[in-house]
């Protein structure tokens, strides 16, 4: 017997350190002993085998329980759905029961130790009954112990995901907006707009028409989550005609966009960024200038929208410009893992960024 | 003072142009839209001043200037750039934004006359050819990593042979510059830069000491403590520049 007692201990020693389950365990365990070992007292029924009975108890509750955990772990029932984890727990708690009654009775048969009221013995079956019953509540207990601590433990961290999540939301909003007024071309396209003004005025004013609308679009780019890919494509063109009066014969634009997908609805400013990049990254870094050229076609039940350019990524880190990482995180916040986006060398001298959504409507 | 502007932009070119008609003391010979382009076009016409825009496709500005022999002046354009505005910043580089602003415009052109009218005092002829030797009132852009510099040729105290490169010595810096040490003495003009040995070319008006040294040599103290040995043959030619 004085075996059995160390086994606990042993447990505990190969935790290697004393967990919150295993200080929790101790506590429980420890405070139904004190329990026990008071009512004994105060029925005046307390002495040396009592008290060795009550720690057997206690070891066969903590090893059971132990089990317990250990199944409910290998069998992953934390992670089941809510009412799947509560008949699990119950019956769980109805085999463990009778597994600790099946133990226990032996024991006390041996030691003679159940008797009834009224002094007699009682059958075999009756004690494993009585055994059953007695610590059926007990493991019930452990068991609503566990699975409350941990419903708690989670709804805690899911609290706190949801906040972080909103908060990145509303940065990303932010950096989008302020991030997305490009200085760089905005100056360049005015000093443009100023030299035509004497050279062609029609031009001229059509050239502030244009940026004015980039400008607009940009400003309330946070008040619609998405627009028709045919309201995209007009701020590319107003965009694309500001670049082509900087870079005149350097830039060379083609569309092949398919007519049935410019009903489709797109982030704002996506394909706008994505052509604004092909600009920065591939045609003002080519001497002769080059070519960009923008797709737009369904492909099975998907929407690919492709933004093709004249230039090479030359090992360059793609990820880290503003404009991959914001079409990255809007795109997974719209559609999740639904959507795609890539970019890629696909010839020596061309590079392709390429999005694909989910169809929407139709 | 003749300028060149360099921008791949013709509508920036000529928006630029046109500011300059205010400032008829300076002549626009000629544009540039890339650094190929503009290296030639400085060669072949030897400009006292440039515009630079600092983003352009191939090589960028501070390369380009780098593989010139001779800098000229250099007010360099800018729409925006972070990166190449702080750079200006920190190297006291002269800079205008795009649209220019004619009173700035106008700010550098008066930097740029005194400036003028200073280095016409230093020279005993004013007429210019880049065909001539550089002299000391001659600059050179200097790059090292982050830090770049004009320097004037005359602060130059020695330039000693790393490699393919040579190190400037002058003031507290040491940076390195792509130009071999006979390519240096070539448009050197002897009269100031001495090839003291194979690895080194010195300045003769920051010499503080000569004393001989082995073989026939002697050795030159530097003013800033370097000590540079002048080779035998070198030595017979040093004596008879100085008569001595």
């Amino acid at each position: 017997m004085s075996i059995v007692i160390f086994y606990p201990y042993i447990f505990v020693m190969m935790s290697f350190k004393l967990s919150r389950y295993w200080l929790f365990q101790l506590i429980g365990w420890g405070l139904f002993a004190l329990i026990n070992i008071f009512f004994a007292l105060a029925f005046n029924r307390f002495d040396a085998p009592v008290l060795l009975r009550i720690i057997f108890y206690i070891e066969v509750g903590i090893i059971f329980s132990h089990l317990m955990r250990e199944f409910i772990h290998r069998k992953a029932i934390l992670l089941k759905k809510l009412g799947q984890q509560i008949i699990s727990f119950f019956i769980l708690t109805i085999i463990f029961s009778f597994l600790v009654a099946c133990v226990v009775s032996p024991y006390e048969e041996i030691y003679d130790l159940r008797f009834d009221m009224t002094g007699k013995k009682l059958s075999y079956f009756s004690l494993l009954f009585t055994n059953f019953i007695s610590f059926f509540p007990l493991l019930l207990f452990w068991n609503a112990f566990y699975f409350m601590y941990h419903f708690i433990m989670k709804s805690r961290k899911h609290e706190l995901d949801t906040i972080k999540l909103e908060a990145l939301v509303r940065e990303l909003e932010l950096k989008t907006i302020k991030a997305h007024i490009n200085p760089h071309f905005i100056f360049n396209a005015l000093n443009g707009i100023r030299a035509m003004i004497d050279e062609n005025p029609a031009r001229a004013r059509k050239a502030v028409t244009e940026l004015s609308n980039i400008l607009r679009s940009s400003l309330t780019l946070e008040k619609v989550e998405t627009v028709t890919l045919e309201d995209e494509l007009k701020i590319v063109k107003d965009y694309l005609a500001l670049e082509s009066m900087r870079f005149e014969k350097r830039l060379t634009v083609e569309f092949e966009i398919d007519i049935k997908t410019l009903s489709q609805q797109v982030p704002p400013m996506m394909l706008q960024i994505l052509v604004e990049n092909a600009i920065k990254h591939g045609i003002s870094k080519q001497t002769k200038g080059g070519i960009v050229k923008i797709i737009s076609d369904y492909n099975r039940s998907n929407h690919e929208i492709i933004v093709q350019n004249t230039g090479s990524l030359n090992g360059n880190k793609i990820d880290t410009g503003f404009g991959v990482s914001s079409t990255r995180d809007r795109l997974n916040l719209l559609y999740g893992d639904k959507a795609q986006f890539e970019v890629k060398q696909i010839e020596p001298a061309l590079v392709e960024a390429k999005v694909v959504i989910p169809v929407t409507g139709n | 003072m003749k300028a060149i502007i360099i921008d791949d932009e013709r509508l920036a070119r000529t928006e630029l142009r046109k500011l300059l008609q205010d400032f008829p003391e300076i002549e626009v010979v000629d544009e540039a839209s890339n650094a190929d382009e503009a290296i030639q076009k400085i060669e072949s016409h030897g400009p006292d001043l440039i515009f630079l825009d600092i983003q352009m496709p191939g090589r960028t500005g501070f390369e380009m200037l780098a593989e010139l022999d001779q800098a000229p002046k250099v007010v360099f354009t800018t729409a925006y750039d972070e990166y190449a505005l702080k750079a200006f910043e920190v190297n006291a580089l002269d800079y205008l934004l795009k649209p220019v602003e004619p009173k700035r415009l106008a700010d550098a052109v008066e930097k740029l006359r005194k400036a003028n009218n200073n280095k016409n005092e230093e020279r005993s002829s004013p007429v210019q050819n880049t065909h001539n030797l550089l002299s000391e009132s001659d600059q050179v852009f200097v790059k090292d990593g982050e830090r770049c510099w004009f320097v004037r040729l005359g602060e130059v105290r020695l330039f000693e042979s790393v490699g393919n490169y040579a190190k400037v010595f002058f003031g507290s810096n040491k940076p390195l510059i792509l130009k071999s040490l006979n390519a240096l003495e070539e448009r050197l003009d002897d009269k100031v830069f001495f090839r003291a040995n194979r690895k080194h070319i010195v300045n003769l008006r920051m010499i503080e000491k000569v004393e001989p040294y082995f073989n026939g040599g002697l050795l030159l103290e530097l003013k800033g403590g370097d000590k540079v040995e002048v080779s035998r043959r070198q030595t017979v030619k040093f004596k008879e520049m100085m008569s001595l």
